[in-house]
């Protein structure tokens, strides 16, 4: 059992419990036996999700070069939907609403499916990311990200929900949907200033400077300033509903961004 | 958090100009305003290069996206008169809203706020000593502690106060924020950054400043050596610069600096950043005599040396690094005791070894000279950044994981019958606390806790 082969059964298991997850949805909601197997199915798909991991970190120290399994795109990515899965169990037994599985269950997927098309082989570190910082950072960073994908499903099943009436039926009330969004980023807000301190701190020890305005240091900046517009905003301003769940898209399309489209323009996080 | 709280009252009394200018320091939507213009700017920094040449930028934007670049500074974006003007207005928004939030804390420390987020008043049959003992009994565990108690003829007033510590977080929080911008603000007075290029055995002290100039540094840096190690997969392990630092010729630190553990002296620090091969170090030679005895012999370029066991003078002149089927191999020439010089080639792949003064000479491997870049870096400011992230975090920390709640419940003695006035305040979870005081006074008083005047939340 490598851990390659079980990612392959993590993504088709978390297929597997969003088809049950939608059945369950499907037959309706006094259905309790099905709603407990997806429930089951969730942790325990997550469960070879985590020894995954674990494994290929204890993979990398029998190849002689170990170091956390956190270092290039293809383990970021699996530690990437590894945190959403955390999240996603986090406020389905926080906020009882399974709903936001159907679409939270989708992103893991497709994040593991991405995964299949990079290459997977375990490298040695190179002297860059040779600092106990990389852990911290990319795991704060991660579990922000997270917190973000949650709000951002409840915002999308929020705009749904006051765009149509049909659709609201199937949805849980608003009020848990805004709850969520709002919550969620109260969380993952923290997390990503964590995120963004050690890997300041990081910076100084690599580069010399613990700011150099990197366009991946500046899209987490952006992202760190829509969240913030966004507590202030329902905190002293009262937002709610559809404009609070506008900002949570838009503070989540930075966070995409920050984490893909920087890619794109040419900077220090290349190996990301 | 979801239900909104009862405000005080606004505070904006001070009408006209002054009053207005107040307003917009202290206003939310100013806050939200510049966090939004801040992010907006910010994305178009990562759009158009930063620091790049003129010239360049010219050739590849249009004539008026290139006057808009020069008008708005937006080549060199975060450091323009106009994003640094937004980042001050966030710094006195910032403390503003923090003055006049934090007249409040006193206040609210003591228990002695207005603000409430659910209100219930009930009646009892019971008198208010009992009642209150009865409500004490479920509370205390509840709200982990006695409450302040005041009594007077006609009424017990209780007050729990839990989680002090949470109000600290709001003033964590925006102090932080001031401190880190106070921190890179000194950084782009006080700071300087720059980068030097120094061949392994030599010593340097004159840095290219980055923003421009050149510096030099209170010390000497001298190499001695950079080595560049690989993993069997040909991927760079490590670069490492062996230096010493001297002062007035007197070496006063010494150490290797690698990438991530770079070396500070005297509040300035030196970075691992590069590495360029520029010669060669020495060659390293098999020397074998008509006995059939081996020995190694280094040599280093342009250093006229006399070949051992031979009266041979060498000089090693190029190194070829394997451009041909010969491989690698030397050129050099050599001297005999009569004065005559000729030339010599020692290649690896060379069948037949190449003879000196009747030794014979082979090629094993040579040592690269390189000069190693290392970044210089002074910025002062960086402690007031680490302190502000500090607080920072703790102020998240506090506001996350604590809840300040308050709770006041007046008994009084009217017309016979026992009054009983409630009111609480959480900062989170709202409706949980209030559910959870409901349960324990409904478990304290029974079902009068459910008298003709019950609670109603806000």
């Amino acid at each position: 059992m490598t851990s390659l082969s079980l990612n392959s059964f993590v993504t088709f298991g978390y297929l597997g419990v969003f088809v049950v997850a939608l059945l369950a949805q499907a037959v309706g909601g006094g259905n309790l036996w099905l709603r407990r197997v997806v429930w089951a199915a969730l942790i325990l798909v997550w469960g070879v999700h985590t020894a995954s991991i674990g494994l290929r970190w204890v993979e990398s120290y029998q190849m002689g070069i170990g170091h956390a399994p956190l270092s290039n795109l293809y383990e970021s990515l699996v530690f990437f939907a590894w945190a959403i899965g955390l999240a996603l169990i986090i406020a389905h037994y926080r906020f009882r609403a399974g709903v936001i599985l159907l679409l939270g269950l989708p992103m893991t997927v497709l994040v593991m499916a991405y995964t299949s098309l990079l290459d997977p082989e375990i490298k040695p570190l190179i002297p860059a990311l040779q600092s106990n910082w990389l852990v911290a950072h990319v795991i704060t960073c991660f579990l922000g990200y997270a917190g973000f994908a949650v709000s951002f499903v409840a915002a999308i099943l929020l705009l749904l929900a006051n765009s149509s009436s049909s659709a609201a039926k199937h949805l849980p009330a608003t009020r848990v949907l805004d709850e969520i969004i709002y919550k969620s980023v109260l969380v993952a807000l923290p997390m990503l200033t964590l995120g963004i301190v050690t890997g300041a701190a990081w910076a100084d020890y690599a580069w010399g400077s613990y700011w150099s305005w990197d366009p991946k240091e500046t899209w987490s900046l952006i992202t760190w300033l829509v969240y913030s517009a966004f507590l202030h905003a329902r905190l002293a301003r009262g937002w709610s509903g559809s404009r609070a769940a506008m900002l949570s898209v838009i503070g989540f399309g930075a966070v995409m961004f920050t984490y893909f489209g920087v890619n794109y323009l040419p900077g220090l996080h290349s190996y990301f | 958090m979801a239900e909104p709280e009862t405000n005080r009252a606004a505070s904006s009394e001070t009408g006209g100009v002054f009053g207005e200018t107040i307003g917009f320091f202290t206003s939310v939507k100013t806050t939200i305003a510049v966090l939004f213009l801040l992010a907006a700017a910010s994305v178009i920094g990562t759009l158009i290069p930063q620091e790049a040449g003129l010239a360049e930028l010219k050739a590849t934007s249009s004539p008026f996206l290139y006057r808009l670049i020069i008008l708005l500074d937006l080549h060199q974006l975060y450091r323009s008169w106009w994003f640094l003007l937004l980042l001050v207005l966030l710094s006195i928004n910032l403390l503003a809203c923090l003055l006049k939030k934090a007249r409040n804390i006193p206040a609210d420390w003591k228990g002695k706020d207005s603000q409430v987020s659910f209100r219930m008043n009930m009646e009892d049959g019971r008198p208010p000593s009992e009642v209150k003992k009865l409500l004490a009994e479920q509370l205390n565990p509840f709200l982990g502690g006695k409450p302040k108690e005041s009594s007077s003829r006609e009424a017990i007033s209780l007050t729990w106060v839990k989680h002090r510590v949470h109000l600290l977080g709001f003033p964590l929080i925006h102090t932080a924020i001031i401190v880190i911008l106070l921190g890179g603000l000194t950084g782009i007075v006080y700071g300087y950054r720059g980068y030097l290029s120094i061949k392994e055995g030599e010593e340097a002290d004159r840095f290219v400043i980055k923003s421009g100039g050149t510096g030099t540094l209170p010390f000497t840096v001298a190499v001695d050596e950079f080595t560049l190690t690989r993993y069997p997969t040909g991927e760079p392990k490590e670069y490492r610069s062996n230096v010493r630092l001297l002062e007035d010729g007197r070496e006063v630190h010494k150490g290797p600096i690698v990438v991530n553990s770079p070396m500070t002296y005297r509040s300035i620090s030196l970075y691992q950043s590069d590495y360029r091969a520029v010669g060669v170090k020495w060659v390293k030679l098999a020397l074998s005599g008509p006995d059939g005895v081996v020995e190694e012999f280094l040599i280093r370029p342009f250093q006229t040396v006399p070949l051992p066991g031979t009266s041979e003078q060498i000089r090693l002149h190029s190194l070829d690094p394997g451009s041909s089927t010969r491989g690698q191999g030397v050129e050099m020439t050599a001297t005999g005791p009569d004065g005559e010089s000729r030339r010599v080639e020692v290649f690896k792949n060379d069948p037949n070894p190449t003879d000196v003064g009747g030794r014979k000479l082979g090629f094993l491997g040579y040592q690269t000279l390189y000069a190693t870049g290392l970044q210089v870096g002074y910025d002062p400011g960086t402690p007031l950044v680490w302190w502000g992230s500090g607080l920072l975090v703790a102020g998240f920390l506090l506001t996350l994981f604590t809840n300040h709640r308050r709770l006041a419940v007046e008994i009084k003695k009217e017309k016979g019958r026992t009054t009983v006035q409630i009111s609480g305040r959480s900062r989170r979870l709202r409706q949980e606390f209030r559910q959870a005081v409901q349960e324990k006074v409904r478990l304290a008083l029974g079902e009068s806790g459910k008298g003709p005047r019950t609670g109603q939340g806000l």
